[in-house]
């Protein structure tokens, strides 16, 4: 008995070290949305092509639809850039953008170069639509179904991969109906 | 000599400290009642990139639009559980320190019970082993 009390401390020890590690590897970076199941809010934004086009929840017509949350300054937008390329190219989803917090004239620079993968961008440079979709950090990826619902949302950069788990089966869905 | 020098050093540290928290903004109100609720909701509401720390020990881009936010929110005369539901709609319950109660989250709110009882136990059982071993001993 006394031997099983003196090696408790140990065991709870060996416990903890088990429990802590087990969350190492885990992707806890994901916070869930409220905004999944919700309508796409409403907003009034100049298109980032043209200051004086201003854009709402309106323009967003073409769905099902990705919204797609990238700026200049966030080097894993420039990761799945070529993913969005693939889709606009290979896929029948339409893909927005939506400029978060950036420079108007380099963020046309580099649409000119690596290629525009957005039916048109938002200019978000205050990063109120941002706010309203609780975006916590670029890139972010919702999709929008055939009603303008958001159905899934993606913190960090949209590979094959994520493509596949998340967002494959919802465009399935809605090609099916 | 020794003494200037102390001076100096203390001086440089002092300069570094204020340069460090240079890129503040003011957030100026001429009613103190907001400006006590601004500040005290800063200090309740979490930061969602930098998850460790609150929206007032937080500088990052994000931290700073959603101070930007509250700060609007409470100069148009909203109450404090209004800025929390506005909150709370965009970002989840996540913003208030509020966790659902939920299958996933039952060791969060049963963890600190389930460790208590567990600690009782073994005081107990210890208590009574060295009380039942003193005994035979006597």
């Amino acid at each position: 008995m006394k031997r099983i009390l003196n090696s408790m401390p140990l065991v709870a020890f060996g416990i903890l070290v088990a429990v802590l590690y087990s969350f190492l590897n885990q992707e806890n970076e994901q916070l869930e949305s409220v905004l999944v199941d919700q309508s796409v809010p409403e907003f009034k934004l100049p298109s980032l092509e043209n200051p004086n086009n201003i854009l709402s929840k309106s323009s967003v017509n073409k769905l099902p639809a990705l919204i797609n949350v990238w700026a200049t300054w966030c080097i894993a937008c420039r990761v799945e850039h070529p993913f969005l390329m693939q889709l606009k190219n290979e896929s029948t989803l339409t893909v927005y953008g939506l400029n978060y917090k950036d420079d108007r004239n380099k963020a046309l620079e580099l649409l000119a170069n690596d290629g525009n993968p957005f039916e048109f961008s938002i200019f978000d440079q205050q990063g109120k639509l941002a706010i309203d979709l609780g975006v916590y950090g670029a890139p972010e990826t919702f999709f929008v179904d055939i009603n303008g619902i958001i159905r899934e949302r993606h913190v960090g950069a949209l590979t094959q991969k994520v493509w596949k788990e998340k967002f494959e089966r919802l465009l399935n869905e809605e090609t099916d109906v | 000599m020794f003494k200037s020098f102390f001076t100096l050093m203390l001086v440089t540290i002092f300069c570094n400290l204020v340069s460090a928290n240079e890129p503040q903004v003011i957030y100026p109100f001429e009613d103190s009642v907001h400006e006590e609720r601004f500040l005290s909701l800063l200090n309740e509401l979490r930061c969602p990139k930098c998850q460790g720390s609150n929206l007032a020990g937080s500088n990052a881009p994000i931290a700073n639009d959603l101070k930007r936010e509250v700060y609007g929110l409470v100069k148009s005369g909203k109450t404090e559980e209004e800025v929390k539901a506005y909150l709370v709609d965009r970002y989840g319950n996540f913003i208030v320190y509020d966790p659902p109660f939920r299958p996933d989250t039952y060791a969060l709110w049963f963890g600190p019970l389930f460790i208590f009882l567990i600690t009782l136990s073994l005081i107990l059982v210890i208590l009574l082993t060295r009380f039942s071993n003193s005994k035979r001993n006597q």
